[in-house]
């Protein structure tokens, strides 16, 4: 699972800024194409839902997006890690 | 079973007439003098597996009215003067979301508490323009204890096809005269036009006039009184779906004025020709059965709103047209407007109806 | 299934301004909503006018966005004539309070099976920021441009009064809390009405010293006062601050209700 912020509902608020218990979301610093200043995500694979989702099957914690006002965050399903071979050449 | 001969007060026949057509809601408040109504129902709806509830004010009987319809009951209340003017708002919105419903009015002499007990016509105007903004709603003027009955039950029929509040505006002398009743053993039922999933919930239809999307059946129906586009979004700031929906609210109520009317002619080739609606209708009637070797012509209307304008050129001869009324001349200004010869405008304000003698001085007057 | 799934998702983003605390509202009462396992088509969300107000037009579901003050009205309605319908009902101070303040106390009186949501945000929001009944004294606003001098309603007090089965209060900060008192709310036959007080950064943060949506959420924060800490002090004898107010569940019973669908009806 990957965090990540709808830019097209998210208003600019920052009130995800004050209740993420790891301090993911971060204050952006340039406005986007809307001209609203979109929160920047801090590491945020260390987010307990990413994290333990599909070890538990349930949604955990979620504050952010319950608080978020405009329903701009959510979770995506990433890619499952593949482990390949990477040809070194010296 | 069959018809049956019954001595009904008229408020008692409405509230059967709404019991025939099916009524299984009814939202009221007391006042007089309608409250026979909201009475009898309390009394019968239960049984019926309906709903009476008394309401804290008529803001809210209006409003759990239309909240009921919306779950697909055919839902009433019945009102007077006050309540009727507290209703105003959510007739407004009744006629935007186009939500059928039926208010029966039994008028009372206003303004303001005026005369609790004696009858008027005077909410004639308020009940077609009211609410702000422009709509068009139904009403309908019954004049004896058989049309309480018969035109309660029509007017359900004709608020679930129109899709719009239908009124019935009738007066302390009609509510609480007793008389004969022939109670038919079944009353026409038809229903609110279907609607069609998967389709636009506020997409009208060939008549103008919108399925109804029912709550409780998955179509996630979205109503609102703001200027809503056909999905039922609000979308208050297009000046031209604005136009089209209010002209469309009007529209399907208007071009079915003929289809709609109600009324009946007595002596169309008469020189002066009386027109009535409701308690004035009896003494014209009085006036024509005293005078038999007098031709008076007499139009008599049933459906008041919309006004079948039509129907006045069915007297060809006509040279005027008298229009007693128990307030100052409402309606005789709308006849006015459609009429081409003179019209009398005969007002009585105290809560007493006209005297068949004090029309036929009209009348012999013009003759 | 969460509670996205209840939104319109072609309605979105909705109208309200960046902060407002009234989408976290929303969002709190879907989930609960969620968790409650209903249908979609036998919910039916019933608002008023006002800011809140336009949160049932965001739902999927039937809704009903009525006149001002007179959400609870039409919802007796829809509830009374099919007790079988879930019936929410989003509110706001002003809509709830002022002009539908006699429709809520007599719901409550009737103790007729809803759930009341009221976003409280001690203001009118949608005209722009008027006093409302419930504005703190001594409060800016454009109507009391010399702080508010009338004393404020305190909802949940008045909803207990008037009979309510289930009262509690929360605010947009306790984004978990509200979801389960939301939750209960809707599992309690009879009037359940949760007060959410929310912020308002456009209306009511600007003119009275919030100059940042996080210095409101602070002050809703630090301002809470647990019903349990309440009693405590009540219990030690010690003052309570008086602008502190209460959150948390402030009443559970189980008076008789009205509008109960036929199998919830107890012998």
């Amino acid at each position: 699972m990957k965090l990540a912020i709808d830019e097209t509902r998210c208003k600019g608020c920052n009130l995800c800024t004050k209740v993420c218990p790891y301090k993911i979301f971060k204050e952006g610093k340039l406005p986007n194409l809307r001209g609203i200043v979109v929160p920047e995500l801090d590491r945020p694979e260390r987010c307990t839902n990413c994290r333990l989702y599909h070890l538990y099957g349930r949604q955990l914690c979620g504050v952010c997006q319950l608080t978020c006002p405009d329903q701009a965050i959510h979770w995506v399903e990433e890619e499952p890690y593949e482990p390949h071979k990477v040809a070194i050449e010296y | 079973m069959t018809s049956r001969l019954e001595f009904w007060q008229g408020n008692i026949a409405s509230a059967e007439g709404a019991l025939a057509a099916g009524c299984r809601f009814f939202g009221g408040y007391p006042i007089t003098p309608s409250t026979e109504i909201a009475e009898h129902m309390a009394a019968k709806l239960p049984k019926r597996g309906g709903v009476f509830i008394q309401m804290e004010d008529e803001l809210a009987s209006i409003a759990s009215v239309i909240g009921a319809s919306w779950t697909g009951a055919r839902a009433m209340t019945a009102t007077s003067g006050p309540g009727f003017s507290l209703m105003m708002e959510n007739i407004g919105y009744a006629a935007m979301t186009e939500t059928p419903c039926v208010i029966v009015n039994v008028q009372r002499g206003g303004p303001s508490t005026g005369q609790p007990t004696m009858a008027a016509q005077g909410d004639m105007m308020q009940c077609r323009f009211g609410s702000h903004g422009d709509y068009a709603i139904i009403a309908l003027c019954p004049a004896s204890v058989q049309e309480m009955y018969d035109l309660t039950a029509k007017a359900f029929n004709l608020a679930d096809k129109y899709r719009v509040p239908v009124f019935l505006m009738t007066d302390e002398v009609i509510g609480h005269m007793r008389e004969r009743i022939i109670v038919p053993d079944a009353v026409e039922h038809t229903g609110r036009p279907a609607f069609v999933p998967g389709t636009l919930p506020f997409k009208p239809g060939a008549d103008l006039v919108p399925g109804f999307p029912e709550f409780g059946k998955g179509y996630g129906t979205h109503v609102t009184g703001l200027t809503h586009d056909e999905r039922g979004y609000p979308c208050a700031t297009n000046p031209g779906l604005h136009a089209a929906l209010v002209k469309r609210l009007v529209d399907k109520i208007e071009s079915a004025t003929q289809k709609l009317a109600d009324f009946d002619v007595v002596n169309p080739d008469a020189e002066q020709v009386f027109i009535a609606y409701g308690a004035p209708v009896r003494t014209v009637q009085q006036v024509i059965h005293d005078h038999p070797d007098r031709k008076i012509g007499f139009l008599r209307v049933r459906t008041v709103w919309p006004f079948p304008s039509h129907a006045l050129a069915l007297f060809k001869n006509a040279r005027r047209f008298i229009v007693p009324e128990l307030n100052l001349g409402q309606i005789a200004r709308e006849i006015e407007r459609h009429a081409k010869v003179p019209v009398t405008s005969v007002p009585k304000l105290g809560g007493e109806l006209h005297t068949p003698g004090e029309l036929y001085a009209v009348w012999e007057a013009g003759a | 299934m969460s509670f996205e799934d209840w939104f319109r998702q072609d309605r979105l983003p909705h109208i309200y301004c960046a902060g407002c605390g009234n989408g976290t509202i929303i969002n709190c009462t879907l989930a609960a909503v969620d968790a409650m396992g209903w249908a979609k088509e036998d919910t039916v969300f019933v608002s008023g006018i006002g800011c809140s107000s336009r949160a049932p037009g965001y739902i999927v579901t039937d809704s009903l966005h009525t006149t001002h003050g007179r959400a609870l009205a039409f919802a007796t309605g829809v509830k009374m004539a099919n007790p079988k319908l879930h019936v929410v009902v989003f509110t706001g101070d002003g809509d709830l309070a002022a002009i539908g303040g006699n429709h809520f106390i007599h719901a409550c009186r009737r103790n007729i099976d809803l759930t009341v949501v009221c976003m409280n945000n001690q203001i009118y929001g949608m005209t722009g920021g008027q006093g409302s009944p419930t504005t703190p004294r001594g409060c800016i606003s454009t109507t009391t441009p010399y702080g508010s001098t009338e004393p404020a309603f305190d909802l949940s007090e008045l909803a207990i009064a008037a009979g309510a089965n289930y009262v509690a209060r929360w605010t947009s900060y306790h984004v978990k809390e509200l979801e389960r008192a939301v939750k209960t709310g809707l599992e309690t036959p009879g009037f359940s009405f949760i007060e959410a007080l929310v912020q308002c950064p456009t209306n009511f943060g600007r003119r009275n010293k919030f100059r940042q949506v996080a210095d409101q959420i602070e002050y809703i924060k630090a301002h809470a006062l647990l019903k349990a800490k309440r009693d405590r002090l009540l219990e030690q004898g010690e003052r309570i601050p008086e602008d502190m107010y209460v959150v948390g569940e402030l009443m559970r019973r189980s008076r008789p209700a009205m509008g109960l669908a036929p199998t919830e009806v107890k012998p």
